[in-house]
Parts: C-alpha cells; sequence; structure tokens
C-alpha cells in the first residue's frame, strides 16, 4: 500500500477533520488538470494568414465536443455522396473533422473554421451555402417558385368556367349530345344505345 | 398553344439549356478548385527520411511540383516513376516535393528502398496540409510558380506529357 493510501485510510478510521482535509488537498492536487487542447497538435499550416488571428474564447471539454459537432455538420465530406464530414468515415472526414476541433480548440469562431475549408475547397464544401451572391437563389426560388405557381393556380381556378353549368342535363343538353353520342360509340362500339333526344350529331358524320 | 404558356415555357427552357450546354464541355473527372491563381498555403513539415523541417518557403525561387501522394494508392505507384523521371531530368530548375497523406513512415521508407527517391516527401500525418490545398484524395499534384502562386492542378495520374505541362505552366505564372 502506498503511503497516501495508508494515510488516507488513517484519517478515515480516525475521523479526524484536519486529516480528511489534507486528504481532500492531496487528491485534489493529485487529480490531472483538464487539457485545453484535446490532442497534442503542431501546427503545420499558416491558418491565421487565410482568416485571421482566433476571434473566439479558446474551447474545450463538452463545450468543445458540441461546437464540432455542429461546424462539421455543416461541411460536406469531399470524397462521400451527400455526406457532411461529421457524418462520414472516411479518412479525409476524419481528418476534417479533427481540424475543425482543433481550430476551434484554439479558438477560431465558427465562422472562421467555415470560411477556411471554404477557402481551400470552394462553396461546395458547405452543405449550408450562403445567402449571398449566387448563393440567394438557392434561398429565393424555392419561394418564388412556390408563390408564383399558387399565384397562377388560383388564378386558372377563378377563371376557368366550369365545364358543365349548374343544373344543366348532359342528355338533353344540344350542345354536348355530339360528343356524348361520339363517345358511347367508342366505348361500346356499337350505335348509340340509348335514344337521345338531342338532335343528331353533326360530329357523326367522320 | 397558348403565347403566353409558350414565352412562359421557353424562359424555363433557356437556361437549363444554356446549363446543359455549358456542361457538356467540361470533362466530368476535373475536379473545381478555388486554389489555382491564389498563393500556395505556407507549410512546414518533416521529411520522410531525416526528420528534418521542410517549408514551402525555403522553395521560393523555383518552380515546385507538390505531389500529394500515398503508398497504398495504386495509380501513385505508376505515377512515381514519372515523377522521379522528371526530378532526375529537370534536375535544379525545378523542385519536387511529396506529401505523403494518411500513411505511415515505415511504409514510406520501404516503399523508397524498394522504388527509389529522387527528391524529398514529406509526412503530412494529421492531413492539415491536404486540407489546405484542398486535396479531395490522392494522387493531386501542385504546379507552384517560382512566386509562390499556384499555376495548375492536375487530379490523378500524372503523365510526362501532363509534368511537363504543369512545369510550363509554372514558369510562366506571374505573381498574383
Amino acid at each position: 500500500m502506498s503511503p497516501v493510501r495508508s494515510r488516507a485510510v488513517l484519517c478515515l478510521r480516525a475521523r479526524s477533520a484536519t486529516c480528511i482535509a489534507w486528504l481532500t488537498l492531496t487528491v485534489l492536487l493529485a487529480a490531472p488538470a483538464t487539457p485545453v487542447v484535446a490532442q497534442v497538435r503542431v501546427a503545420r499550416v499558416d491558418i491565421e494568414s487565410v482568416v485571421g488571428p482566433p476571434a473566439g474564447a479558446r474551447l474545450a471539454g463538452d463545450a468543445l465536443s458540441v461546437r464540432t459537432k455542429a461546424v462539421a455538420s455543416l461541411l460536406r465530406c469531399p470524397v462521400c455522396q451527400g455526406l457532411s464530414v461529421w457524418d462520414s468515415p472516411a479518412a479525409m472526414a476524419v481528418n476534417m473533422k479533427n481540424e475543425v476541433q482543433a481550430l476551434l480548440a484554439e479558438g477560431y469562431t465558427d465562422r472562421q473554421v467555415l470560411d477556411y475549408f471554404e477557402h481551400s475547397y470552394g462553396e461546395f464544401v458547405r452543405l449550408v451555402p450562403r445567402a449571398t451572391g449566387i448563393g440567394v437563389l438557392v434561398w429565393s426560388l424555392p419561394v418564388v417558385m412556390l408563390v408564383g405557381g399558387v399565384l397562377i393556380v388560383s388564378r386558372m381556378l377563378v377563371r376557368r368556367p366550369s365545364v358543365v353549368p349548374a343544373g344543366a342535363d348532359v342528355t338533353t343538353d344540344p350542345a354536348l349530345a355530339t360528343y356524348l353520342t361520339a363517345v358511347r360509340e367508342l366505348a361500346y362500339g356499337q350505335e348509340d344505345p340509348v335514344p337521345s333526344s338531342a338532335p343528331p350529331p353533326a360530329a357523326r358524320q367522320r | 398553344m397558348n403565347p403566353r404558356v409558350l414565352t412562359i415555357a421557353a424562359a424555363v427552357a433557356a437556361p437549363l439549356l444554356v446549363v446543359l450546354t455549358v456542361s457538356l464541355g467540361r470533362n466530368p473527372h476535373e475536379i473545381q478548385t478555388p486554389m489555382v491563381g491564389r498563393s500556395a498555403p505556407a507549410f512546414s513539415l518533416p521529411d520522410v527520411d531525416t526528420g528534418e523541417e521542410l517549408t514551402l518557403a525555403s522553395l521560393r525561387g523555383r518552380p515546385v511540383v507538390v505531389n500529394f501522394w500515398a503508398t497504398w494508392c495504386f495509380p501513385c505507384l505508376e505515377e512515381h516513376k514519372t515523377l522521379v523521371a522528371g526530378a532526375r531530368a529537370l534536375g535544379d530548375e525545378v523542385q519536387f516535393v511529396g506529401v505523403v497523406y494518411d500513411d505511415t513512415q515505415r511504409a514510406v521508407r520501404d516503399f523508397f528502398s524498394e522504388r527509389g527517391q529522387a527528391y524529398p516527401s514529406l509526412l503530412d500525418e494529421d492531413g492539415q496540409v491536404a486540407i489546405a490545398y484542398g486535396v479531395y484524395g490522392v494522387p493531386e499534384t501542385f504546379f507552384v510558380s517560382p512566386e509562390g502562386v499556384i499555376a495548375a492542378k492536375y487530379t490523378g495520374m500524372l503523365t510526362p506529357e501532363r509534368l511537363i505541362d504543369g512545369v510550363r505552366q509554372a514558369v510562366g505564372r506571374n505573381a498574383p
């Protein structure tokens, strides 16, 4: 048994306040400090020259994990079909995810991280395109098309007259008799089995 | 047909036709990169053989061929012959640098002892440099001008013709 451990056992048996305070202090001092950065990382590239110095707070622990997931989910895995960097198990995506984590840990903001990847890969790498420049079309065009479609359909519904006026009887309406007879003939393959009171249709003279 | 319907149909079809016509002239295997015409990202990586750090800045003044590769990549094996031959033929006029992506030092050393080596290869263990250059996969080759500007990029296995064409573009590229 180590000296610290045997001393701890004696403390607990004696229930001495001073001894327990000493024990607590010893345990706290012996506990490893929480690392600021998840992994030891040597910077190989000058990222500041692209997006400037870190503009946010350094992140660690759970906050870092949450932000890493949020930002990596906004980046497209370049070698996958429709997967985000966060969701992809590809080696390239794993490297990109680690890079996102390292940059956030160093204090780069979400926007700086996304800008950095866009600088290298182009806007393609953003799963959610910017709402500026030609990217405005991606956001506005569906709304414009939807509104336009609703307007066109509503105007057509308002203007279009009813095919059969309310109260009209298709068997007695002389304007429809021509078509009715033609449909019956085509459907039954014979002369009109149902006598119509309408005048003989001109359409039957082909 | 209703002239209004025709006009709307033409307005919708015309842009689609333009997009399709433009796309027909493109190489579907070519991956667009925003890096061409920009300053090559500065980097510092350890040499696979010596462990010494090599920086891109130290190579300024000569065209540089930066080749991203790996020992597990089949096209890279074939490409290696072209790059070694190119490095030997062009001598000091052009600097060749290999950046080993997603690989181990031991595998690279074994590769060189079997297939020969004519220029330094640097180990990019966590892919930081590959990300900075917007690399999708290996092999990819960047041709950097003496002023440090990316003059051309080629995705896929280099042939002697493509290598010389890339170097030609790097030599002819002016500062941005």
